[in-house]
């Protein structure tokens, strides 16, 4: 169409398409741009919520501190770096889905959005606002990004 | 049917299978029979039994897993995901260990055929590592990605014995065609565990497993799955112990047979005896030696944690054997996997014993790493733990099966002295 678009899309594999994906879909879900664990996603009363549910739900397993034992995954260090540089989403679909082990599936998920909210807390990820949301498309365009990282 | 104090070749099976039990003596219904100097050449005579020291304060593990079960059998089929193209080896239920050369075999096969020059392999347990070697051995250039390395993986959990029909399928719906790739790598998982036998530290070996009971053992057992009973059929579930496929019959030709055992040479004093030779695999040097051979052969190892199939499609091998185990349940969300919960308690290694035994639904089995115990029920068979995804331990059944099975030998010492 248009020389100024096409020179565009000449340089859009390089520099510009993951900026442009992110303003699309920006765009098209009313999401701030560049939603981040690191911005504050989750609020403090749903983290401590989430506290709550991981006792009598998970801590059985994972341990009191999160810590796991030789044949359950710890929730802090070595889980930040598995989840980390995805999506919320991704988190959230797993601990929906698959978790508690001895129940999948077993917990609404408002109750597994305030895990996730508790997890991020032990993992050193700021408060916010706003709420975690418990619906996993809203969750996919939250990126879980370390705050070291930054 | 009041099992009781009976039991009959299915309970031996069962009662031990659970991850692949050691004391369950193949074909030990069709080897009633057997003279006694068979027996005696099976057993090696009385004066060669150590008595196992029994003791809850000598255990030093409980280790629970979950098998992943597939009532058609573990999975083998190939999909591609955008550009990958990924070969499924898992769904082993408790035949993971026994199964895992046969079935990378087939999965491998599988994977040349796009002649790829390099492949990753998704899963570091007995099946993904087995696999990895065996592509490693076609030429292959292979990369490992996992989350943890084997001896951290549910694989690890197991008991390590040859149990290459241990929850690995229902006969109705898989169907004679899997009997037949069952036999395949059954044979073929046979043969190359002869290649590590006679290795220092004893990667692969054998020991004699008695069978023990204090009433007549049955010679016979129902095999039929009642058609007006709930069944997987009709709710997608096992619920019968008899819809398991029992396929060892296929390579009775190669696998010792058990044999009784006759009064003077049962060195336990049970009314009854039965004895086999098995195969076991010891965890600690046979892992090593895989992953040895693995890294000498220039193999990768990167850690990982796959969260959707798209993860995978995302690798820069474009050819993947995938071997996630039970994880396939989440990663591939593949509700076919089913869970069966088992366990295996360890008390402080015994290398002066070299046996195993079942008598009263407890197995025992003195390996490099242990003697491995399991306790199981007498009415469950198959069923036990079929839906139950519970992997914390549980101690005290372990302990109890300790107290089922101390007198046994507390007899023999008593005998002796």
């Amino acid at each position: 169409m248009t020389r100024p678009r096409n020179m565009m899309l000449r340089a859009l594999p390089f520099v510009a398409l993951p900026a442009l994906v992110l303003a699309m879909t920006t765009a098209a879900t009313g999401q701030q741009p560049g939603a981040s664990t690191a911005r504050g996603v989750y609020t403090d009363a749903q983290a401590a919520e989430g506290a709550e549910l991981y006792k009598a739900a998970c801590a059985m397993c994972h341990g009191e501190n999160l810590m796991g034992t030789y044949d359950i995954p710890t929730l802090t260090g070595r889980f930040l770096r598995n989840w980390s540089n995805g999506s919320v989403g991704a988190l959230f679909t797993y601990v929906s889905d698959a978790m508690p082990q001895m129940a999948p599936g077993s917990l609404s998920p408002e109750d597994n959005a305030r895990i996730v909210a508790y997890l991020l807390k032990a993992n050193g990820m700021p408060s916010g606002a706003q709420p975690l949301p418990a619906d996993s498309a809203a969750l996919n365009r939250i990126s879980f990004e370390p705050v070291r990282a930054r | 049917m009041d099992r009781g104090s009976t039991f009959g070749r299915r309970d031996w099976l069962k009662g031990s299978l659970a991850l692949g039990g050691l004391a369950s003596l193949p074909g030990c219904a069709a080897s009633m029979g057997g003279g006694p100097a068979s027996a005696s050449a099976a057993t090696g005579g009385t004066s060669r039994i150590v008595p196992m020291r029994i003791s809850a304060n000598e255990l030093i593990d409980v280790k629970c897993c979950i098998r992943p079960f597939r009532a058609l059998g573990c999975r083998l089929d190939t999909e591609t995901i955008g550009d990958t193209f990924v070969i499924h080896n898992y769904g082993h239920g408790g035949s993971g260990w026994s199964l895992s050369w046969g079935s990378a075999e087939i999965a491998v096969g599988k994977a040349m055929s796009v002649l790829p020059k390099e492949i990753a392999v998704v899963g570091c347990g007995i099946v993904g590592l087995t696999a990895a070697i065996q592509a490693q051995r076609a030429g292959l250039k292979v990369t490992i990605y996992a989350r943890e390395m084997m001896p951290r993986t549910r694989s690890f959990r197991a008991n390590g014995s040859w149990t290459p029909s241990s929850r690995i399928a229902l006969t109705a719906p898989a169907g004679p065609g899997f009997a037949a790739l069952w036999e395949q790598m059954a044979r073929t998982s046979w043969k190359t565990f002869r290649t590590y036998l006679g290795m220092p530290e004893r990667p692969v070996d054998f020991s004699v497993s008695y069978g023990l009971s204090d009433t007549p053992p049955r010679s016979r057992e129902e095999h039929e799955v009642d058609p007006a009973a709930p069944s997987f059929a009709t709710t997608g579930m096992p619920q019968q112990k008899t819809e398991f496929a029992e396929y060892d019959h296929l390579i009775k030709d190669i696998i010792p047979q058990s044999v009784d055992v006759a009064a003077q040479d049962n060195p336990f004093g049970t009314a009854y005896c039965r004895a086999g030779e098995r195969m076991y695999f010891n965890f600690a040097s046979y892992s090593h030696l895989l992953l040895s051979e693995f890294f000498q052969q220039g193999g990768k190892f990167e850690n990982r944690d796959f969260h959707s199939p798209a993860d995978i499609a995302a690798l820069r091998e474009k050819v993947v054997i995938n071997c996630p185990g039970y994880a396939a349940r989440d990663l591939w969300r593949d509700k076919s996997i089913i869970p069966v919960r088992g366990q295996t308690g360890w008390l402080v290694p015994q290398p002066e014993t070299h046996y195993g035994l079942y008598y009263k639904n407890v197995s025992l089995l003195s390996k490099s790493d242990g003697v491995m115990i399991m306790h199981t029920s007498a009415e469950l068979g198959d069923m036990e733990g079929v839906g139950n995804s519970m992997e914390l331990p549980d101690r005290d059944s372990i302990v109890e099966g300790l107290a089922k099975v101390a007198p046994l030998f507390a007899r023999m010492k008593g005998a002796r002295a």
